[in-house]
């Protein structure tokens, strides 16, 4: 049998996950080359193709209609779709324009009125085409993108955990952020990245989403009355990676 | 089986004799807590811990642990225990660990925890500081530490080694001890008496009491739900217990696409969906689909439902659960409490 | 380790290669295996007792076997496709390979069932763990009283063992009666709920011994019907569904108080569990 064609694609994004694919290393790299056949890799090859592939890895958020006609093609060349990443995912951090408008004078001053800044809300891929599996994370967890891929060549479905990253602290013995006098938002946040974040002393910033059912007026509580959050900070901080879920 | 002297000086020889000989494990600090960690050296030990993040279980029953291991045709099993020394642990701990051993035990005796279980050497050691949350002088009294190898208590200018088992008497070997005299024993056991009655948390009723109590208020939804009502279901107050031991089993194939392993993991029953089962068309039935309900069957397993089994709750009173609860709503005391004064 | 040593410890998790002889598509859903052991010993199993069947890298689930001890040389299993291990074994054929662990639980209490009236009630795929039972008591029929078996299903299309209930039909030494909640053109027998099929028959002894297998719903409207003909709780049979992931009571997902549904039942008397919260 032939080995599955694997195509990498970007919309808008920081290219980050593809980088991130690249931290696998030559010897996991090289062993996943025996199975799978990448036909085009911007981060890591010259070479394109606009013939059939197997698994279309996506990356980034669709932010202008243009990008529809690409991301058609995309999915009709391709068996499956992969989104990976927070902004292929659900939008992701690009989302939070979608609830401003002075964002451009904010961050480009004089130069806001390039004509490449005139996009669309940001949204996931999925606003555009079908997508078949999604890897959550900003960036994506490299470890569950290869999982997805193991899973795919043998025909069946990673399962992505439904509980919430504290779970994955406690299980590598990391100490809480809350005991360090920080906040973190594990508790609602979505896990299957292996919490590395806490474990270097940094908050969780739930990059992959929400867990379903997340109590929210409780992790509102809990920044204020344990991290000293304004109320107003409180609701605003969980916005960041779910912009797009949130009104 | 008797009882030994260590003098101070001698003490960290008598640790590093052990390292050059098996895997030691003890409390490590780490920052500004406590962790079991194999010890490279005596002076990573710190027997002055007040209590570790995660209970001493996960030197028997890992966090993750392979289970089988398979090939493209065969496969096989994975017990490998390694000789080892847990240094270090206290009594509350002790219980936890013996509580652990019968359910692994019971019925169908489960050697991927048992092997490692039975290849340790268990040095149980008195209390040097106290957590703030914890309250194992206050719960299942009736529950006596047992199971342990050998009871280390630190006195000024030593320790008495109190060996309890052949596996504790081996210990000896590997330091300068000399018998203890009969004031050294005395004051090793007013040293673990002291502690008693030092908690600031306290549970004020008996574990019948408490029992008939908890299964009374089952239905009692109001409560439960006023008691569950900022729970995440993160699972942190299972995570971090010692008498825990719930797991997931998941198989993986390693990057060679052909080998693998199957896996099991520590669960949570707090956790959404620990008792969902998937139905025809992918829909779930979950058994416990509210986190009230979640949250009361905890409840129900520290209190009631093993206690018959255990000989008392299956609560040890660490407090680790009351300190993981970032909503600070797991405390087993606060909870208790609360359930005891419903129509009282 | 010295190999003596893991010979003493048995790893409970390792399971046993079972070679596929037979297998058949009753349904668009539903796959009936028949298997045997591939080291050739024959599984010892009483009705009603579940295995623990699986593919390596995809997991395992928890099955009930469907065919009868008394039946030598290979035993059937009737899996469902829906999720991700039922789907991998599913996807199996004749000379294929599963893995599995077994006979595991609490079966049916055959002591009591002998010398009584049976009763069995199976909705939908609870048809394929009661069949062992069902096997059971047609090879030994002079042990057991007067034989009776509802079954249901939701459309005809669901209906399992096609030829079983063939000669069900014919037999006289089988009180058997089925009925479909939906039915389609081709079907002319009952419609309705499985409990419509209480007024099909003849009057039932209150010493009747009731066999109940079905989803969790189908348990409170059978119940009430019992209680109606005055059979007594210690004499009703439920066979629970749990997520029985270990299947040696080992990982707590099916515990129901201080019950685990795969060591302690999955069958139990109605009797010992109506007590225990969140049973039903």
């Amino acid at each position: 049998m032939a080995k599955p064609k694997i195509a990498f694609f970007d919309f808008a994004s920081c290219e980050g996950c593809q980088i991130e694919f690249t931290n696998f290393g030559d010897a996991a790299t090289l062993e996943l080359l025996n199975h799978v056949e990448i036909v085009e890799f911007r981060e890591a090859m010259t070479e394109t193709t606009t013939g059939r592939i197997d698994i279309a890895l996506i990356e980034g958020s669709f932010t202008r209609e243009a990008d529809r006609v690409r991301l058609q093609q995309i999915r009709h060349r391709a068996k499956y779709v992969i989104a990976y990443g927070a902004c292929a995912c659900t939008g992701g951090i690009n989302a939070l324009k979608n609830h401003q408008d002075d964002f451009a004078e904010y961050v480009y001053g004089g130069d806001a009125r390039m004509p490449h800044l005139r996009s669309g809300t940001a949204q996931p891929i999925s606003a555009a085409i079908k997508v078949d599996y999604e890897v959550k994370g900003c960036p994506m967890s490299k470890d569950e993108l290869l999982l997805v891929i193991s899973n795919l060549l043998h025909g069946t479905e990673h399962v992505i955990p439904t509980y919430p990253v504290c779970v994955e602290c406690k299980r590598r013995e990391t100490i809480c952020r809350y005991d360090e006098g920080d906040h973190c938002m594990g508790q609602v946040a979505r896990a299957g990245c292996g919490a590395p974040c806490p474990a270097d002393g940094i908050p969780c910033e739930a990059c992959r989403g929400f867990v379903d059912d997340a109590n929210l007026p409780a992790l509102e509580k809990v920044l204020m009355e344990r991290a000293g959050f304004s109320q107003k900070r409180a609701v605003g901080k969980s916005r960041m990676f779910t912009a797009n879920l949130r009104s | 089986m008797g009882y030994l002297y260590l003098e101070e000086k001698d003490f960290a020889a008598f640790v590093d004799a052990l390292i050059a000989a098996k895997r030691v494990v003890g409390p490590t600090a780490k920052r500004n807590k406590f962790v079991y960690e194999q010890l490279a050296s005596a002076d990573e030990l710190r027997l002055d811990f007040d209590v570790t993040i995660l209970p001493p279980k996960k030197v028997f029953f890992p966090p993750a642990q392979d289970i089988v291991r398979f090939g493209e045709q065969a496969i096989e099993g994975c017990i490998a225990p390694v000789d080892t020394v847990l240094l270090g642990v206290h009594f509350y701990d002790v219980k936890g660990i013996d509580m652990t051993d019968y359910l692994f035990r019971e019925r169908k005796e489960d050697w991927n925890y048992l092997a490692q279980r039975e290849a340790t050497t268990v040095v149980a050691s008195n209390i040097q500081a106290i957590s703030p949350r914890a309250f194992w002088d206050s719960v299942g009294a009736e529950v006596k530490p047992k199971g342990h190898d050998a009871f280390l208590t630190k006195l000024a200018g030593g320790c008495v080694l109190e060996t309890l088992t052949p596996k504790g008497e081996a210990l000896a070997a590997f330091g300068a001890f000399r018998d203890a005299t009969a004031d050294e024993i005395n004051a090793a056991q007013q040293t673990n008496d002291s502690v008693m009655g030092q908690c600031s948390e306290k549970l004020g009723y008996t574990s019948e009491a408490i029992a008939a109590k908890v299964r009374d208020s089952f239905d009692n939804e109001e409560l439960w739900d006023e008691l569950a009502m900022d729970c995440f279901s993160c699972g942190s107050c299972n995570t971090v217990c010692p008498t825990c031991y719930c797991f997931d089993v998941k198989d993986a194939w390693n990057l060679n696409q052909v080998s693998g392993s199957r896996t099991r993991y520590w669960d949570a029953c707090l956790t959404r969906e620990f008792a969902a089962v998937t139905m025809a068309g992918g829909d779930k039935e979950n058994f416990r689909e509210r986190h009230q309900s979640r949250f009361r069957h905890r409840f129900m397993r520290k209190t009631a439902y093993l206690n018959e089994k255990l000989g008392g709750p299956a609560c040890t009173g660490c407090g680790r659960c009351s300190q993981a609860c970032t909503v600070n709503i797991a405390d087993p005391v606060r909870v208790i409490t609360a359930i005891m004064e419903v129509g009282s | 380790m010295s190999d003596d040593l893991r010979a003493a410890h048995e790893n409970i998790f390792l399971p046993r290669e079972a070679r596929i002889l037979h297998t058949a598509r009753p349904t668009a859903s539903e796959k009936h295996f028949t298997l045997q052991m591939a080291d050739g010993e024959p599984l010892d199993y009483v009705p009603g007792q579940i295995l623990e069947v699986g593919v390596m890298g995809y997991g395992e689930i928890p099955i009930g076997l469907a065919s009868s001890p008394t039946r030598k040389g290979s035993f059937d299993i009737v899996v469902r496709t829906v999720g991700r291990v039922s789907t991998a074994i599913n996807s199996k054929e004749v000379g294929d390979s599963l893995w599995v662990r077994g006979p595991l639980g609490h079966g049916f209490d055959l002591d009591s069932l002998k010398g009584q009236d049976v009763l069995i009630v199976a909705g939908g795929i609870g048809l394929c763990p009661t069949r062992s039972l069902i096997q059971y008591i047609l090879d030994r029929r002079d042990e057991f009283g007067r034989f009776l078996l509802f079954y249901g299903a939701r459309d005809p299309l669901q209906l399992l063992f096609t030829e079983d209930r063939v000669e069900w039909r014919a037999s006289k030494e089988i009180d058997y009666h089925e009925t479909v909640d939906r039915a389609d053109v081709t079907w002319t027998g009952n419609v309705g709920v499985i409990t419509t099929l209480f007024h099909k028959t003849t009057h039932l002894d209150p010493n009747t011994r009731v066999v109940i297998c079905g989803p969790p719903v189908m348990f409170e409207f059978v119940i009430k019907e019992l209680d109606q003909l005055g059979i007594a709780r210690e004499n009703i049979f439920v066979d629970l569904e749990r997520r029985m992931k270990c299947g040696v009571g080992k990982c707590g997902h099916c515990q129901i108080n201080d019950k685990y549904c795969c060591i302690d039942g999955p069958v139990f008397t109605f009797a010992a569990i109506q007590e225990l919260e969140e049973a039903i």
